[in-house]
C-alpha cells in the first residue's frame, strides 16, 4: 500500500506526519519526494548507500561552419534557442531536453549531451525503512524528472510513504498519483483551509481516496472542521500547538521519540487507511 | 539608425512600456527618415523566454538600438551578442523617447535592469 502525505499548504507538517507514519510502522520504504528542497533526511537519518546521478539530454550547437540555426530556434517552444545570424545563444534553464532542434538543425550540427540536474540517495534506517530521495540540482528547474526517476523506484510489495512536495502543482501531482491513499496535512488557518480545497480538488480529479490530519490544533479557527464535517471528509488525526513537540522538531526528532503515545495512534491511521483501501 | 521601442500601442503618441518581453507593440523607428512601423509583441503570451523571442525578433529586422522601460537577463544576452545600442529606464511617449535619443539625451545600459520574469508581475 502506497501512501502519500500531501499539503497545498507550506510548513503544515507533511514531513512531520511522513516521518511519524514511518517510523510507527517501521518496516517500509520512504520516498521524499520534494526534490527542491528534501529534508526527511534530517529526521530519519538514513545511512546512505548508494546516491545515482540524474541527467537530461541537451543539445550543444556546433556553429562555426556558417550554418544558420534559426530552424532550431522558431522549433523551440520554450524559447531556449536564439539564432542570430550564424551565432547561437542557448538557454540552458529553458531547455526541456526534448531533442527537436537535433531534428529541424541543420545535419550533424546539433549534438547531445548528457547534463546532471540532480542525484537520488538511497540508504536505510534501522530496523526496516528503505530510503529513498530525490535531490535536484540548484538552478534546475526538472523537478518532475527527477521525480520520475523515484517513481521507478517504488517497492510496490511493502508500505511505501511518500513525503510530498507543497502545492498543487505538477511536483504534487507527479508524488500522488502512483498512491492508493494521501493524507492531507493541514492546520486550522484561512490560508491552510484554502489550500486544503485545493487539494482535495486535485485528488478528486485524480480518484486518490483521502483523509485529513490538522496539525497545530488550537491555533486559527474551527472552519477547517466545519468543511470537513459539512463535506463528509474524515480527520484521520488532531496534532496539538505544542511547543514541545517543536522543539523536538528542531533538534531533528520525531513525534514518536517525543510521546511514543504517537506511534499507536499512528498504527491506527494506518490500519484504518488500509481497510478503506482494500474495500475499494 | 533603425531603433526598437517597446510601446503600448501603435503611434508615437502611445508610452514606452515598461517591459520589453511582454510589451504589447514594437516600433521601428527609423530616425534617418523619420518613419516608422510597428508589429504586434507575438512573444508576450508565451509560457517563457518571452523575452529571448522579442529581442531576436527586434534583432532579424537589423536594429541598431533597443529602447524600453526594462530588459531582463536573457533578453539582454542575445542584445550583447550584437553590437546594438540598449537604452533601459525610459519612459513617457515614444515622440519624446526618439527626441531625447536624438538629443543624446539617453545613457546606454550595461546590464539588465529587471530580473526575469519581471513582465509577469512576479
Amino acid at each position: 500500500m502506497i501512501i502519500s502525505v500531501a499539503s497545498g499548504k507550506g510548513g503544515t507538517g507533511k514531513t512531520t506526519v511522513a516521518v511519524a507514519l514511518a517510523k510507527s510502522i517501521s518496516y517500509c520504504q520512504f520516498i521524499d519526494y520534494d526534490v527542491e528542497a528534501p529534508n526527511a533526511d534530517l529526521f530519519l537519518k538514513p545511512d546512505i548507500k548508494h546516491i545515482n546521478n540524474i541527467t537530461i539530454k541537451q543539445p550543444y550547437f556546433l556553429t562555426g561552419l556558417g550554418k544558420s540555426f534559426k530552424a532550431c530556434s522558431d522549433f523551440c517552444h520554450y524559447n531556449a534557442v536564439a539564432a542570430i545570424d550564424n551565432k547561437v545563444i542557448f538557454f540552458s534553464e529553458l531547455c526541456h531536453g526534448c531533442g527537436g532542434c537535433i531534428l529541424v538543425g541543420p545535419e550533424g550540427s546539433v549534438r547531445e549531451r548528457d547534463i546532471k540536474i540532480g542525484e537520488i540517495r538511497k540508504g536505510f534506517c534501522p530496523p526496516g525503512i528503505n530510503f529513498l530521495m530525490g535531490d535536484l540540482q540548484p538552478g534546475s528547474m526538472r523537478t518532475t524528472a527527477i521525480q520520475n526517476e523515484l517513481e521507478k523506484n517504488i517497492d510496490h510489495d511493502n508500505h511505501v510513504i511518500i513525503d510530498c512536495p507543497p502545492g498543487n502543482s505538477c511536483s504534487m501531482v507527479m508524488a500522488v498519483r502512483s498512491s492508493d491513499f494521501c493524507i492531507l496535512v493541514t492546520e486550522p488557518t484561512p490560508f491552510g483551509l484554502n489550500d486544503l480545497i485545493i487539494s482535495i480538488d486535485v485528488l478528486k480529479n485524480l480518484k486518490i481516496p483521502f483523509g485529513v490530519i490538522v496539525n497545530r490544533f488550537g491555533i486559527g479557527n474551527d472552519e477547517v472542521f466545519k468543511y470537513c464535517r459539512s463535506n463528509n471528509i474524515k480527520i484521520l488525526l488532531k496534532i496539538p500547538n505544542d511547543i514541545e513537540i517543536a522543539k523536538y522538531y528542531s533538534q531533528g526528532l520525531s513525534l514518536i521519540d517525543f510521546d511514543s503515545l504517537w506511534k499507536n495512534k499512528f498504527v491506527c491511521i494506518i490500519d484504518e487507511i488500509e481497510k478503506e483501501v482494500s474495500v475499494k | 539608425m533603425k531603433v526598437c521601442i517597446s510601446s503600448t500601442g501603435t503611434t508615437l503618441d502611445s508610452n514606452v512600456d515598461p517591459r520589453f518581453g511582454r510589451c504589447a507593440f514594437f516600433i521601428i523607428y527609423n530616425t534617418d527618415s523619420d518613419t516608422f512601423e510597428y508589429y504586434e509583441n507575438e512573444s508576450r503570451n508565451t509560457m517563457g523566454g518571452a523575452g529571448i523571442q522579442a529581442a531576436q525578433k527586434a534583432l532579424e529586422n537589423k536594429v541598431d538600438a533597443v529602447i524600453s522601460g526594462s530588459i531582463g537577463p536573457n533578453a539582454f544576452k542575445v542584445f550583447q551578442s550584437s553590437q546594438i545600442k540598449i537604452y533601459t529606464g525610459v519612459s513617457g511617449s515614444i515622440r519624446s523617447a526618439i527626441a531625447q535619443l536624438k538629443n543624446n539625451e539617453l545613457t546606454q545600459t550595461a546590464a539588465p535592469n529587471v530580473q526575469s520574469h519581471y513582465g509577469m508581475g512576479r
